[in-house]
């Protein structure tokens, strides 16, 4: 395509630049206001969209490490303390020096517990002032003024210390999402449901004699988190990937007809397998790193 | 009254004063110690001697108004080229007046930087430089009068101003352009030396139509002393018939200056700050600060010349109609300066050769013609 | 006088990114020209080797500042090439916007740049100013001012803010009617078209042979845009013509970007209208099959490329970015031997050197 340019006339030597930058001054002593922000007593009008400093729910917050884990700069940290309501809990802390504020770790979230707000003051004269620890970053009452961008559906969450594996939910569910797989070793069922398909109906919920699913409000997540695979050979019962799973997905259950008869005639308790109920994994790895038996594997996960 | 009565006057107070101890000494030392002070307080009170320092004083007077203006120049420099930029101009200090009192607070930060001289610099010429141009120029805004009451006379007697006063402030104006060559060159700096060198090119080539300009307003005017080029104004300003004349007088004026459009020597872009690299401190502060006395100087010029001077109705003082002629025509180069882009070393040469010099004939052609037919 | 070498940069106020170009003079005439890049490396290639495929967008978002949404989303085409993905159409359309919105503030801030070089002051604030409007935009629909962090494998973060297309569209007509008056304003200064045209000539063989593209290929006469010759994404339901013209100077390249900036608001505009509803991401898989994926797209500069090699887990291989930038600076001494000194900025500015890319 050939430009649409013009040819300049020798008047135009100065005429119509000073033109423009006339016009310029009188636009702004008469007509309108220069295009200046008299920043540190005029502050800028930011959108809730934008990214600055950090905010952390405690409540929501299950201390899974998601965040930490996928800081594309290495600029979090897990923290250990202790809380008065809620115990012993493990928070993230971030360094703001290092910082890129890109927003990956809001997005990770499972539980939509980080969030960014529009605070962007943060300058400091000391580099380890920046370091900001989770108690720094908690703010209880945010999220409840946000509007979340996420979506979030209502999904049955089992829990499987409750379930006798009865079988009523199955047949109820309109999308045939459940189906009871059994255990192996434990002689139990227990329902396997496909979330995706899952339409929130809650007959499921209601159903259930013992209420061990509950309907839930779960966000969506668009990343594609690892899945622990299990190895019943290897497993020894230690209950180490239990206690460390934030999310409440692992389950140690007994294995009946494995009792051992001891030396002094008196049987031992049964042994123990973990049980997963992977619905509910949000893919932090620390199952994977805990067991020293490598009875999970774990691909695409950290050491 | 006159600058040069005022000033005799404050002298002749002043001398009459200091002299009540001198002869107070006179008296109670004995022998030739007490005709000795008797001597020195004669002498103060002689004619001679209170003619020279009121010449002095009146000389102090005029320059400090001209700097004072100056300040006041940069302070519109500054807010004009904030308006067109679409941003304020200097804001929080002196916050009531605008942001005036910016300049004394860039005055002092300057004061207070560290001055370095580099190693292999001419130390001579790098010394020397910053003086002859500032001197030069301070010079000018002695010798241009503000009014013919308010300007710097050299004889006893009232109403006789500097006989060729234009002509000395035009050969003044050309000083400049030695310290330039000199600050660049003796800098130790590849870019100032491309600076300076670009510096004498430009002023030399716009020198010749700048000069031929003026000669055509000293032959209407039949006179080189500013009162009596003011007073051919009286019927008609020389700017309308010699209308050719006063555009070509700014974009010399412009030139000679260094303004954008003909910025190169000081080229931000290419060569860093130009042949004023190497300064730092003070010495870069007198600098910018003669650049504005020069721009001050120019604009004094063209309003002497073309639009009248000091005339105009008398409900303003005179001195007054002179400075917001000069502000006006500062204004103007101001906006022509961050409207348009910079010319190159060729073009510009092309320009002041090739277009102006012929215009500056033509210029010279009319006026002649007009003389003889006796309009003025 | 006699020849010198001297030395523009690497500390110069005015030579747009981190390098040093040392050029030979004959009193103001310039016989040779030798640029030197490298000032500015990050290894980002070698950082991308350690990192997930998602962690790796924010750093493909630095490797231009000045036009960061080109990259990222050149790094989202690779992996979804090299994955086999197929995102879907809302999120193409919503990437088609924000690229063009972004080319058109890299233009900007380019013209920005080169104005000032030139010495026209004015030309700055004024193209910065508008260049804010945008900004602002992308504030709302990213959350950052600079680098966004934007595209993701699969689509696009997030879908468009509330009240978005009316502001779209209100930033769209003030971007016209100010890109008629900096037409106005250079165009119509004698002195700029003086020191534009006819400096800088790069004929069209040359131009062909060192392997400019861009804008400067486009201004020696040769059709060559990426947008039309391979469509990526949705650009082939885009009605937009290419910008060419026949001058092979400085005045041709500014015209080119100029011409360029309308066609992204005519595109910006038809964007906004066809936008369908529906989904605007989709779930990528964690690990990448083994092999190789290429990605291509128009650059406000040239063609940028990308080739991963994905070795079977969550990380790549290796990452290999070629920047329209480094290979335009190596033209360098052919443009500018025999014109003076003062025309050195003009023609480099022309060029639109962003050494971010250049270094990577």
């Amino acid at each position: 395509m050939v430009s649409r340019s013009k040819r300049t006339t020798s008047l135009g030597f100065v005429t119509k630049p000073m033109g423009r930058t006339g016009r310029q001054v009188v636009n702004s002593l008469v007509t309108g206001k220069p295009n200046t922000i008299l920043y540190p007593y005029e502050k800028l009008e930011l959108p809730p969209s934008y990214r600055g400093k950090h905010t952390l729910d405690f409540k929501r917050c299950i201390g899974c490490s998601n965040c930490v884990q996928i800081c594309p700069n290495d600029c979090m940290w897990m923290e250990k303390l202790e809380d008065p309501e809620l115990g012993k809990i493990e928070r993230p802390g971030i360094d703001m020096g290092r910082c890129l504020f890109c927003g990956l770790c809001v997005e990770v979230c499972p539980t939509v517990a980080i969030h960014e707000t529009v605070e962007f003051e943060l300058a400091s004269h000391d580099r380890e002032k920046l370091k900001f620890g989770p108690k720094e970053l908690r703010d209880d009452k945010f999220a409840d003024s946000y509007v979340e961008e996420r979506q979030k559906r209502s999904l049955p969450v089992l829990d499987l210390s409750k379930c006798t594996g009865c079988d009523k939910c199955a047949p109820e569910c309109p999308a045939i999402c459940i189906a009871m797989v059994p255990i192996e070793g434990v002689g139990k069922k227990k329902p396997e449901i496909e979330l995706e398909k899952c339409t929130s109906c809650k007959k499921c919920a209601i159903i259930c004699p013992e209420k061990a699913l509950e309907m839930k409000d779960v966000y969506e997540s668009y990343f594609d988190m690892p899945e622990p695979k299990f190895m019943l050979k290897n497993c020894t019962g230690c209950g180490a990937c239990a206690r460390v799973c934030p999310a409440d997905c692992i389950y140690m259950m007994e294995m009946p007809g494995t009792e051992k008869v001891l030396k002094d005639g008196k049987k031992s308790k049964p042994k123990k397998r973990a049980v997963f109920v992977l619905e509910k994994c949000v893919g932090c790895g620390r199952c994977f790193r805990a067991c020293k038996f490598d009875a999970i594997e774990m691909p695409g996960a950290r050491e | 009254m006159n600058l040069y009565e005022f000033s005799y006057g404050i002298i002749h107070w002043l001398v009459n004063l200091v002299n009540n101890l001198w002869y107070w000494l006179g008296d109670v030392l004995p022998g030739l110690l007490g005709d000795f002070f008797d001597a020195i307080g004669r002498f103060a009170a002689s004619h001679g001697h209170m003619a020279v320092m009121a010449m002095l004083v009146e000389s102090l007077i005029v320059i400090i108004v001209a700097l004072i203006n100056v300040l006041n120049f940069i302070w519109i420099f500054r807010k004009l080229s904030g308006r067109i930029f679409d941003f304020y101009g200097p804001y929080y200090v002196g916050y009531r007046i605008g942001g005036w009192l910016q300049n004394l607070a860039d005055g002092v930060k300057l004061l207070v930087k560290e001055i370095i001289v580099p190693m292999k610099a001419d130390k001579m010429g790098y010394l020397l430089a910053p003086v002859i141009y500032i001197g030069s120029s301070i010079l000018i805004v002695g010798i241009i009068p503000f009014s013919e009451n308010f300007g710097i006379s050299t004889t006893r007697e009232p109403g006789q101003y500097v006989p060729g006063a234009a002509l000395l402030a035009l050969a003044v104006f050309a000083i400049a352009p030695f310290s330039i060559l000199l600050a660049g060159w003796s800098s130790n700096n590849k870019y100032t030396l491309i600076g300076g060198m670009r510096s004498a090119a430009q002023m030399m080539s716009y020198e010749i139509p700048l000069l031929l300009t003026a000669v055509s307003v000293f032959l209407l005017a039949g006179s080189l002393s500013f009162v009596d080029i003011v007073d051919a104004q009286h019927d008609i300003w020389f700017g309308i018939p010699l209308l050719i004349g006063l555009v070509v007088f700014m974009v010399c004026l412009a030139a000679e200056v260094e303004i954008i459009p003909f910025d190169l020597p000081e080229a931000e872009a290419e060569l860093v700050e130009g042949w004023t690299t190497e300064y730092g401190g003070m010495r870069f502060g007198l600098f910018y600060f003669t650049t504005a006395i020069r721009a001050y100087a120019g604009g004094a010029l063209v309003t002497a010349f073309f639009l009248g001077g000091w005339q105009g109705p008398a409900i303003i003082p005179d001195e007054i109609w002179f400075l917001i002629k000069a502000y006006i025509v500062y204004v103007i180069f101001q906006w022509m300066t961050w409207s348009l882009p910079r010319v190159r070393v060729d073009q510009m040469l092309g320009v002041g050769w090739k277009r102006l010099l012929p215009l500056a004939v033509l210029n010279l052609l009319i006026a002649a013609a007009m003389k003889t037919l006796g309009w003025f | 006088m006699a020849e010198m070498w001297i030395n523009m940069g690497p500390q110069h106020p005015m030579t747009h990114g981190l390098w040093n170009l040392r050029i030979k003079v004959d009193g103001e005439t310039i016989v040779d020209a030798q640029p030197e890049v490298g000032y500015l490396h990050r290894g980002i290639e070698k950082l991308a080797e350690g990192k997930t495929y998602t962690q790796i967008i924010p750093i493909a978002d630095r490797l231009c500042y000045g036009s960061s949404m080109t990259w990222s989303h050149l790094y989202c085409l690779t992996v979804e090439n090299l994955m086999g993905l197929e995102v879907p159409e809302r999120a193409e359309y919503i990437r088609v916007m924000a690229i063009e919105m972004q080319r058109i503030a890299s233009h900007l801030m380019w013209l920005a740049a080169y104005a000032s070089d030139l010495g026209l002051a004015a030309g700055f604030t004024y193209t910065m100013r508008d260049r804010e409007v945008l900004i602002d935009l992308f504030q709302a629909l990213t959350g950052g001012r600079l680098t966004y962090n934007y595209p993701r494998i699969g689509g696009v973060a997030h879908d468009l803010p509330a009240n978005f297309e009316r502001d779209a569209l209100r930033a769209v007509d003030y971007m016209e009617t100010r890109l008629k008056q900096y037409e106005d304003m250079f165009e119509g200064s004698k002195i700029f078209m003086m020191r534009n045209v006819g400096i800088g000539i790069l004929k069209k063989g040359d131009a062909v042979n060192l392997g400019v593209t861009g804008p400067s290929l486009r201004a020696s006469g040769v059709s060559y845009d990426l947008r039309k010759d391979m469509p990526y994404s949705v650009y082939p339901e885009m009605d937009f013509a290419v910008a060419t013209h026949e001058d092979c100077d400085c005045y041709a390249r500014y015209r080119v970007r100029m011409d360029e900036m309308w066609e992204s608001c005519k595109i910006i505009r038809q964007s906004l209208k066809k936008m369908p509803k529906g989904k605007w991401r989709i779930v990528a898989p964690r690990t990448a099959p083994v092999g190789t994926g290429l990605g291509r797209v128009e650059d406000p500069r040239g063609e940028g490329m990308m080739y991963l090699v994905g070795d079977g887990t969550d990380r790549p291989y290796r990452l290999k970015i070629r920047s329209p930038i480094f290979v335009t600076v190596s033209a360098a001494p052919k443009i500018l031997v025999g014109y003076k000194l003062a025309d050195v900025v003009a023609i480099m500015g022309g060029l639109d050197m962003c050494i971010g890319e250049a270094d990577r």
